[in-house]
């Protein structure tokens, strides 16, 4: 081991060793299990089949029990001065808890269920199993505490699966529910992923050499392990939707002159080189291909009339509480609002405007009911945001313009408004997502249907009709009922089997709508980040 | 006390504006009546007044931040103010151009003349006042904008300069008139040749000093007849500190400028008046530079000055 002189001097990390490099395995190999129990849990890997010749239960098993073999001869390893490192006296209460935890449930479900014991004495064994975990954390030196009690645990689990003890087809039926049972399918993939969390932890200490350095490194693959999982579940989400999707979406797609619809683009009509009839029609009973091209056409309409309405009165409303109102009972009143209204339920606001907005629109479902009742769902995250970013921006500008006399109204518009501006889209953003995806307020207000014929499709901007009455100019696409397609997957999908006759296969249908509307969403997103780069480059490039 | 009173004796008997006498009824307390007088605050200058401050007090809340302060500032010259850090420069100089006005908690009590006109009184316009009395921060704060644009700014929205898009379109733009404006005041604050070929940049690319002299430059740009500096020289380097001073030594044969700092030399050397402040937010000193500097009335403001306290 080394003394305490070396060990001071050491400010340049040695060359990796042979040791290092078992440690770093050892890490690598965490991540490979972790991989691999989420690729299990989401049944990219069958349980039953086999990974590279080997039963994949096995793999799991040997893998678990060679981590958990190389992280605790790690700690021996070091506790007897084979390899050099650089431990605290103990490995700290957190780490107790952390290994008593996974302790408590093998110790309690083994005595209870395995032995067959029964639950007192399942509780009293799992405490008694856990607090000797704790203590053996807790007690020894750093090295010992940190490496033992962890990697016995994932043997121990590597082994369970490797002796066939839980092995593919177990079931453990819970008795206190009739229908609830906990299955291998679920709890192997669950335990190795717990468990190579914790053999990730265990071997970045490890390889960080104990200590504050081995401890950071144990925080810092923890962390890592976590973000990498987030972008692996998004990307595992969107990619399931894709492929259930795609198939229904390139139904009779073709590519070639003439082959698109008619359009008109600024007065001249072109046929579209492409022709994607999912998009492009509407159902029809002669369509060769059904489409879902009112229900777009209605959720991009019922979006931007919830924006074009919220974004003003949201931003003038913030504006005033940040920059006229004075801070206050009133200000105050107006922000616990505010919030109340962001997380009153959609359900809520959709009966509002069943109640009080298609009595006065028409008297029937309409885009234009739905896209207020939209804009008032988004008006406060806009007012919240908004009120957030102008906050942020440093009174050195207001003082700088006013000290050179300019009025507040004209520093508030050029000056606290521009900074302000990323601040605000990001909240339109987020409100967008929100609103582009709700089902509840567009069935009470808009409606529209399951299979919704393509002379439905809203024509907003070419109804619009200059009247001899007040208001003079009229619009009646704004009052009539048409689709969205939230509304109309919900459609699809309680409509069940019954549906598949009009659509061909109503599954692929129900994929590809859902597709589209993830689409949708992320169109406005990408636009929304687009339009932030852009405010936010001209306050700080150019 | 009797060596003040001979002192005042000597040099101000022809004085009969006198503040302290006039400020005896209406100051709060008996100490600082006594202390106040101790203290010579009072001065006789050629020349006119540009700006007259009268019994002025602050409050910000319950901290009396500036106590009974009287003194009159002429112009076209150089006025510092020093003291300890948290005497109440900072305050007593916001209040020239009603910048306190801004904090809520801040109550002001006195009157400030500008030219004879008070400007503590209802229906003082605000804008007209700050064009007239321009400020320099103790922190640099150009705005998130182009270097060109941070120095239009002003007289943009005074409607001195317009390059908007009607502008352009009707032939009427102020384009040039603004590059030349631009290119003024970055000469006068002495930045010009560092930032000539990147106007177009943001202005927070800029160093902290080049950024305090574009700050210069920008409140140059709306023509002032009062500047009031609030340590414009704390974040530059002696070159660049040295360009500054000379360009309020030009600054003074036209503007009243009024500056406040905490290196003494720099105070020496380019003021014509210097008014110590001390801890507690009273005016003690105020007389001509040389005579301040060299021979204090005060032993307190002495003691500063040479270093012993503050
Ligand atoms: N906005 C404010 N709100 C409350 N108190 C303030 C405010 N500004 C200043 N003060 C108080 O008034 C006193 C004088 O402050 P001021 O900023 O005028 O000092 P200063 O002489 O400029 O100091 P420095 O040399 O450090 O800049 C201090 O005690 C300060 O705490
Ligand atoms: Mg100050």
């Amino acid at each position: 081991m080394a003394d305490a002189s070396q060990t001071d001097a050491r400010l340049v990390e040695s060359e990796t060793t042979e040791t290092d490099a078992v440690a770093g395995v050892a890490v690598g190999l965490s991540a490979v299990l972790f991989a691999l129990a989420v690729a299990a849990l989401f049944e990219r890997v069958s349980l039953t089949g086999s990974l590279f010749g080997i039963r994949t239960v096995t793999l799991l098993g040997g893998l678990l029990t060679a981590l958990g073999v190389a992280v605790v001869a790690f700690g021996a390893g070091s506790r007897l001065g084979y390899v050099e490192t650089d431990p605290d006296p103990s490995a700290g209460l957190v780490a107790g808890f952390g290994a008593a935890v996974p302790w408590v449930v093998v110790g309690g479900s083994a005595a209870s269920q395995t032995l067959g014991l029964g639950t007192t004495v399942g509780v009293l064994a799992g405490t008694a199993v856990g607090g000797g975990a704790f203590a053996l954390t807790v007690l020894p030196r750093e090295d010992v505490g940190s490496t033992l009690p962890l990697g016995s645990l994932l043997a121990l689990t590597g082994l369970v699966f490797l002796t066939g003890v839980i092995g593919p087809t177990w079931v453990w039926e819970l008795d206190w529910a009739q229908q609830a049972a906990l299955t291998a399918e679920f709890l192997i993939p669950a335990a190795t992923l717990f468990s190579a969390l914790y053999g990730g932890w265990a071997s970045a200490k490890a390889y960080g050499g104990f200590g504050a350095r081995g401890r950071h490194m144990g925080a810092y693959v923890l962390v890592y392990l976590n973000a990498l999982s987030i972008v692996a579940f998004l990307f595992v989400l969107v990619a399931f939707v894709v492929v259930q999707g795609v198939p229904g979406l390139l139904n009779g797609v073709e590519i070639g002159l003439g082959t698109g619809p008619q359009t008109t683009v600024l007065g001249v009509s072109v046929t579209l080189p492409v022709s994607v009839p999912f998009v492009m029609n509407g159902v029809a009973l002669f369509n060769d291909f059904q489409g879902v091209l009112p229900a777009i056409v209605g959720t991009v309409w019922l979006v931007l009339g919830a924006v074009v309405l919220a974004v003003p009165l949201g931003v003038g409303a913030a504006l005033f509480l940040t920059e006229y109102a004075d801070r206050g009972r009133f200000t105050q009143v107006v922000e616990i609002a505010t919030n109340g209204l962001w997380s009153t339920p959609s359900i809520v606001f959709g009966l509002f405007g069943f109640a009080f907005l298609i009595p006065r629109f028409g008297n029937g479902k309409s885009l234009l009911s739905g896209m207020i009742t939209l804009g008032f769902m988004l008006l406060p995250l806009v007012v919240i945001t908004s009120r957030e970013a102008m906050l942020s921006v440093p009174d050195e500008y207001r003082d700088a313009s006013a000290a050179l006399g300019v009025s507040k109204w004209q520093t508030i518009r050029s000056v606290v408004l521009p900074a302000a501006l990323p601040g605000v889209v990001t909240g339109v953003i987020l409100g967008v997502g929100r609103i582009a995806g709700e089902t509840a307020p567009i069935l009470l207000t808009m409606a529209g249907g399951t299979f919704v014929p393509g002379s439905q499709t809203v024509d907003v901007l070419g109804s619009f009709q200059f009247t001899s009455a007040p208001p003079f100019v009229a619009n009646p696409a704004l009052l009539e009922a048409t689709s969205a397609l939230p509304y109309q997957l919900y459609a699809l999908i309680s409509a069940g089997v019954g549906a598949s006759s009009n659509v061909g296969n109503a599954d692929e249908f129900r994929w590809a709508t859902a597709l589209v509307l993830l689409v949708v969403v992320l169109s406005f997103y990408a636009i929304g980040i687009a339009t932030r780069y852009y405010f936010r480059r001209r306050l700080t490039h150019t | 006390m009797s060596e003040n009173t001979t002192q005042q004796t000597q040099t101000a008997s022809t004085d009969d504006r006198s503040p302290t006498d006039g400020r005896s009824p209406t100051t709060t307390t008996g100490e600082t009546v006594e202390q106040t007088r101790d203290e010579w605050t009072d001065y006789e200058f050629r020349g006119d007044a540009k700006l007259a401050v009268e019994d002025l007090d602050v409050h910000y809340g319950d901290d009396h931040a500036l106590k009974g302060v009287s003194m009159e500032i002429p112009e076209e010259s150089v006025t510092a103010l020093i003291g300890p850090s948290g005497c109440g420069k900072s305050t007593y100089l916001r209040c020239l151009n009603r910048m306190n006005d801004r904090v809520s908690s801040a109550r002001i009590d006195g009157s400030v003349k500008l030219d004879g006109q008070e400007i503590y009184r209802d229906g003082v316009n605000l804008v007209e006042l700050r064009k007239r009395v321009g400020m320099v921060f103790q922190s640099p704060n150009p705005f998130p904008k182009t270097i060109r644009e941070n120095i239009a700014y002003g007289p943009k929205k005074h409607g001195d300069l317009d390059t908007g898009l009607l502008a352009r379109l009707l032939n009427r733009s102020d384009a040039d008139e603004r590059d030349a404006l631009v290119e003024r005041c970055l000469r006068d604050a002495a930045l010009w040749d560092e930032v000539n070929d990147r106007l177009d940049d943001n202005a927070l690319g800029l160093s902290g000093g080049q950024q305090q002299r574009l700050c210069i430059a920008r409140c140059l740009s709306v023509d002032p007849e009062v500047i009031l500096m609030d340590e414009p020289a704390s974040a530059l380097d002696p070159i660049a500190t040295a360009k500054i001073e000379d360009l309020i030594d030009d600054l003074a044969e036209e503007y009243t400028v009024v500056i406040v700092t905490h290196n003494m030399q720099q105070a020496a050397r380019i003021s014509d008046q210097t008014a110590v402040f001390l801890t507690g937010g009273e005016l003690v000193e105020y007389g001509d530079t040389d005579q301040v500097f060299e021979d204090p009335h005060s032993e307190r403001v002495e003691d500063y000055i040479t270093g012993k306290f503050g």
